[in-house]
Order: structure tokens, then sequence, then C-alpha cells
């Protein structure tokens, strides 16, 4: 069983999906570039107050090709999506404790990007969320979610922003609690990067 | 080249643009700049001597005294993508959110009071019923969590079919996430939603006060669609310094520092047409302008299609359908403009003090079913005994009197035509029954009498098409606010998505999605329609 955030675990989460969109008639055809951003809360273990973990999703019809994690502010790849909460709520999706639908319908979670299409692709975009919430078996070596003092609220900061403050900590191995910058966590590049892999993504 | 124009205008003024736009109200200025700085070259023509269509503001009572003729509360401040886009705060534009946005003074001298702050509001609530209170701390909230979202989909967006938008309600799930989003919302009136959810009278009365003065007729089935998105800007209201007319002014100022132009005094007579493409305008005194890619219009459907094109430009049943099936709202607005030497003081305010400072007041529909009952008999072309709503600028804005006085503005909801004697009879009947309303006004702040008034003027229903023909009717939606005749449907389905069967005519005005009041919606969702075809990137998307 991976841990929340690991190579492992992100590997998991994408084949997941992958698996769970193949059965899946109609998917659209066309590549959507989404941004996930985690704002360390001080409730979750995983991404320390004050500092966001920045993810980029690759989604190629329908299924996952690439991912990797960026610097919070590198904003060099164009986006189509850009998904935006704290770190106690995302965890607690991970966990399955949490709906990202009622997340993002309670303004936990910030999405920004066409809402006609996720609307017109209501039953893709719930499957590719379920897969994510529910699909993985995940450890939780610092603790799992909830975490006592988690509100589950709005996250901090704007809506939209583009990060740019410093992070630490997030380590893929789960364990860490040393400083890191830049490190891909997976897939196998396509588009601008820096940092080095930590993880072997195959699209 | 442009005669019979203002020798600036004559001067101004190309033979051809890349995009010529028709009326320069806030959507045809916000367009023009937006295309602007996209690099476009860009003309937006007005009929009147202005620009700002019903972002107007004139001294129409006396000197010094600022008077917003039509566009009044701005409630998609910091909302709507373009006030940031386009810099509209850089240009000049102040806005304030009063602290006591607006309230419902009632027969039995008791108030309700929607201030900036919600636990105010939700405790002026409880003092009607207490589990009204809790209820409307929830929809709130829960709006507030949604309203991203629901802009995102249903305002700053190209609409989606009505049919696609349950599907996907349903696939969510939402009715049983929500306590209060429902698919059933699209066949319920906003009557019924109230009755679901809130039990006193008064509170469901400022509710469906509140939907009415945004447009959303409250007994008009489907329209509950639309009240959770009211209900999450219930207390965004803002007004804007100096008269909405400023923020005409910086859209145009946006427009002008991009290279765009505005032309004044330019009235369109018709939109030429080659071999079923939009190619330019000729005005009225015959000057001709090209447009090399695009033309756009804001006015109204009825002027573009019977009035600005060719029958032999549109087909037969496309005519039809313009002057049968557009729909126009069956009420409009009657406003006495007034010029005061000082503030109402209500006798409400033994009860709740906040509402001396009100800026916007119902007075007097205690239940849903008063509202509903002053309806028919409006759409009869009657006129219901005034229960005007009295909007007091100068409480947050004394920028807009002189000092020691204030502006006021009383609004009563209104037939354009009246059963006897049509529209043309308002200019009879209108100083009397602005008086009427001035009365109706004394009954709740006694100290209105007729020496607080140094001035007033009426402007009538007919006024508003007289002034603005592209307010067909009265019409100051530009378009009834109707489930059949929203988001794709609007104005009519072949025009629901800003395009038209003429090739590079575009509609972008408050006859689109999503309707009119000061949204920017359809000149920003026109926008996006526009940078497809034209191929502009959209350095305005910021995801």
């Amino acid at each position: 069983m991976p841990a929340i955030y690991t190579t492992e675990w992100y590997e998991a989460v994408r084949e997941a999906i992958n698996a769970s969109v193949a059965g899946i008639k109609g998917v659209p055809e066309g590549a959507w570039t989404c941004r996930v951003e985690i704002i360390g809360d001080s409730a979750s273990p995983y991404v320390q107050g004050g500092a966001e973990r920045h993810f980029l999703v690759r989604i190629e019809s329908g299924l996952c090709s690439w991912y990797r994690e960026v610097d919070p502010g590198d904003e060099a790849m164009v986006l189509d999506y850009r998904f935006r909460g704290p770190a106690a709520v995302f965890d607690a999706i991970a966990a399955g404790i949490d709906d990202p639908i009622d997340a993002a319908l309670r303004g936990a979670v910030k999405v920004r990007g066409d809402m006609r299409f996720l609307m017109r692709q209501a039953d893709l975009v719930k499957t590719l969320l379920d897969a994510y919430a529910t699909a993985v078996d995940t450890t939780w070596p610092r603790g799992r979610p909830p975490y006592e003092g988690s509100t589950g609220g709005s996250p901090a900061g704007d809506t939209g922003g583009n990060g740019g403050g410093s992070r630490s900590g997030g380590d893929t191995g789960g364990n860490g609690s040393g400083s890191r910058s830049g490190g891909d966590i997976g897939g196998n590049g396509g588009g601008s990067r820096s940092g080095g892999d930590t993880g072997g993504g195959n699209a | 080249m442009a005669a019979g124009l203002a020798g600036t205008q004559a001067a101004a003024m190309r033979d051809a643009y890349d995009v010529v736009i028709i009326g320069a109200g806030h959507n045809g200025l916000t367009l023009g700049a937006y295309l602007a700085r996209s690099g476009l070259d860009v003309a937006v023509l007005e009929r009147r001597h202005e620009e700002g269509g019903g972002l107007c503001t004139e001294e129409i009572t006396l000197a010094g005294f600022l008077h917003n003729v039509h566009a009044n509360y701005h409630t998609f401040v910091d909302m709507a993508p373009p006030v940031g886009d386009l810099e509209v705060r850089e240009h000049g534009v102040e806005y304030v959110r009063p602290e006591v946005q607006m309230a419902s003074v009632f027969d039995d001298g008791t108030a309700l009071c929607i201030h900036s702050d919600i636990d105010k509001t939700c405790a002026s609530i409880a003092r009607f019923n207490e589990e009204d209170a809790e209820t409307f701390r929830r929809l709130y909230n829960e709006a507030h969590g949604f309203i991203d979202l629901l802009l995102g989909t249903l305002m700053y967006q190209p609409p989606m079919s009505v049919k696609e938008l349950t599907k996907a309600l349903s696939a969510f799930g939402v009715d049983k996430r929500s306590e209060f989003l429902s698919v059933k919302l699209r066949v319920e009136t906003i009557d019924k939603f109230l009755d679901q959810h809130f039990t006193d009278p008064k509170v469901k009365a400022h509710l469906a006060f509140h939907g009415a003065v945004c447009g959303y007729t409250n007994d008009v089935p489907g329209l509950a669609i639309g009240f959770p998105l009211l209900a999450g800007k219930i207390d965004n209201w803002h007004l804007c310094i100096g008269g909405s007319h400023r923020l005409a002014h910086a859209l145009w100022r946006d427009l002008a520092q991009h290279g765009g132009v505005m032309i004044s005094d330019a009235e369109v007579a018709s939109i030429a047409v080659d071999a079923g493409h939009a190619v330019g305008v000729r005005l009225a005194d015959g000057t001709e302008i090209s447009a090399r890619r695009a033309v756009v219009s804001t006015v109204s459907v009825e002027q573009t299609f019977l009035d600005f094109l060719d029958p032999a430009a549109v087909s037969r049943e496309l005519r039809g359908r313009v002057t049968t099936d557009v729909k126009h709202k069956d009420w409009s607005l009657f406003s006495v403009h007034l010029a005061m030497n000082r503030f109402p003081e209500y006798a409400a305010a033994s009860f709740d003090p906040d509402v001396d400072r009100a800026w916007v007041v119902n007075l007097g529909y205690g239940s849903p079913a008063e509202l509903d009952a002053d309806w028919a008999t409006i759409r009869g072309g009657g006129l219901p005994a005034p229960r005007p709503n009295a909007a007091v600028n100068s409480l947050y804005d004394p920028t807009d009197a002189p000092e020691g006085y204030a502006t006021g503005l009383l609004r009563q909801f209104a037939p354009f035509a009246l059963a006897n004697g049509g529209e043309a009879a308002w200019d009879d009947i209108g100083p009397f029954y602005g008086r009427k309303c001035i009365e109706a006004w004394r009954r709740f702040a006694p100290n209105m009498t007729d020496d607080a008034f140094l001035a007033t003027t009426v402007f009538t229903p007919f006024d508003i098409a007289r002034k603005l023909p592209n307010m067909v009717r009265g019409d100051w939606m530009m378009g009834e606010i109707s489930l059949d005749n929203m988001l794709d449907q609007r104005p009519l389905p072949e025009l629901g998505q800003y395009r038209t069967p003429v090739e590079r005519l575009y509609m972008a005005g408050s006859t689109q999605h999503p309707h009119g009041f000061i949204t920017f919606g359809p000149a920003y969702n026109a926008l996006q329609v526009m940078a497809e075809d034209l191929g502009i990137e959209p350095w305005w998307r910021k995801i």
C-alpha cells in the first residue's frame, strides 16, 4: 500500500484513474493540463503550514498521461484547469472521508477553468474523482485524516493565485522532514520542468 | 467622410476598422476595450451624445444633484472578470459597499435590514423568525461556497442549455449534496422556493423583493434556478461614487488608451452585408464605415434584425420570430428623482435604527402575495397603489449632492403601456403618480414632507424607451427573465451563442445571456466566441 503523496501513490492513482476511464464510452478527445495546488494549513502533516505543493496533471483522451510536481512559482505551463485548496481537504479526499464534489460545492477546493466542459463531461469527471478518492489503498505515515483542528473550510489565500511563496517539506517519500525544491514525482515529462525526477511515470 | 458629425468626431472617424460595435453601453465599451487590448482596431458607435447607455448619470433635477437615471446598483463588482481585466478602478472608478445594503419597512412599524455583515443580517432576520435566520445563514454560506462555480458556469461562459445543466446536476448528485440546489429549481417559482425554506411572510417578502429588484420576478416559474446566486450576492451591492456614468467613462478610457475609439452622435441606420457577411455600417447621416473583421450589435434584437439589416439579408422566418417571439419584461420601472434637503428618518427606526442608514428600502411589501397581486395589476396595464423602493445614494456618496443636501430615487414597479391610454398616457399621469409615490414614502418616513424636496423629476417607462430605444417597451433588462428566455434560449435559440445567421455579425448586448444589469456578461461571453472565430489569443483567461 503506497504512502500518501509518494511516487508510488501517484502511480497507483494514475493507474486507478486510467483503469476506471477505460470502460467509459464517448470519452472526449483532446488534452488538458490541470494544476493542483495544495496549501499547507497547519492541520495536515504532509504539507507544512505556509508552504504549498503544486502538481501538474496531464489528461489526454480521458487518460492521465503524466504528472509532476512543480515549484509554486513556476507558471510556465498553459493551464486548462486549476484546483486549489487546503492540504487537510486534499488529504481527506484521498482518505475517502471527504467528497471532491462536496469540497468544490462548499468552496473548500476552488476550481478555475472552462466550467461548461466539466459540466458537459460530468460522468467522466465523476469517474475520475471517484477513482482518485477511493480506488487506492493509501497508508498515512504521519497520521491519517481527519486531523484535529481541520475545518475543511475555504482555503487561505486567493482563489486563483499562483503561489510563488517558498515551500518546504513534502518530500515524496513521505517520511522525511528536510526541505526540498523542484523535483518531479512521476510522469515522463512533456512541457517545461525543473529539478530531477524522483519517479518514473510512463504515460 | 463623416458628413454631418461634429468636427472632432469627423476628424476622429476613419473609413474602416477591424471591428465596429453598435452601442456604447457597458457591454459595447467592455467588448471594445478587450478587443482593443487584443490589438484590434475598434470603433464603438453611439447614437447619443455620450457613452454609457444605462450607465447614465445626469443632473435631471437641479444643478449639482447627480442622479443615476438607469443603472444604480452594481452587484457584480469583484465577481465580473472585466472589473479587474480592464482596470476600471485604476481608471478612476471608486465603489462603496454600503454597510446597510437594503431594508424593508413594514406596515406594523418593524424593519428588516440586510447588512454587509452576514451576522448582522441574520440578527435582523432573527427578530422576525430565528429559524429563518439560521436557514438564511445556511443558504448564504452554501451559496458562497459554490458562487464561483455558479458564476463560472452560468454567468461568465457562453451558455449551456437547461437540459445540459440538469443532466450535470444529476450526474454530480447535487440534489443529495445541497440543501438548496436542486434540479427542481428549473420549474419552480421563487415564491415556492421561499415557501419551502422560510416561514415568516416578511422575511419572504424581503427576499422576493430583492429578487424582483434584480429582475427575477418572484411568481415566474423556473426563476428559482437563479435564487441561490441572488442570495449569495445579496450583500454585494455597490454604489459607484460620483454616479454610475463613472464606470462608463472608465471603460471608454480603457478603450481609448488601447487605441479604440468611441464615436458619439453616430446613429446607425443600417448594417452592410455582402455575400452573407457583415462588412460595415451606414450611419443616419450617410457615412459609411467598413468593418474588416466583424460588426457587433449591443442594441436590441428588433433594431438589429428589423431596422438595421436589409430584409434580404435575413430569412423571413427569423424576421418573423424577432417580431413575435422575442420576449420582453412584462413590467417596467417608474422613477421619481429627488433633490432633497434632508435624509429620511423612518418611523421603523424605533424598531431598528439601522434602517435610517439603509441604501435601498422596500416601502411596505409585507408578503410575496402582496407583490404577486401587484404583478397581476401591472400585467393588466393597471397602476398599483405605490409601494416604491427608496434609494438615497447620498448616504454613502457625499459627492452626489451639494453639502447638506441629498439625492433620492423612488422606483415603483409599473406597466409600460397603461390599460387606459397606452404608454403615451404616462406623460399625463406621470407627475400625479410621482406624487403618490412620495406620499407612500412619507407614510414610512414622516419627515419627508413637501418642503424636503427642492425639485422632483419623474422618469416613466415610456421615457426609458424614448431615451434608450434598445430598451424596447421600457424593458430595462432587454429581454424577459424567464426560463424560456435564459441561457442558450436568449433571445432566440438561433441567436443564443452570440453569433447570428449573418456571418461576422455578433450580438453582445443585454439581449444575450446572462441578461441586463451591470453584469458585463454578454460582452465577456461574446468575447470568448469572437476570440475563437477571429483567432484572438485569450490573454484575459486567468486559470
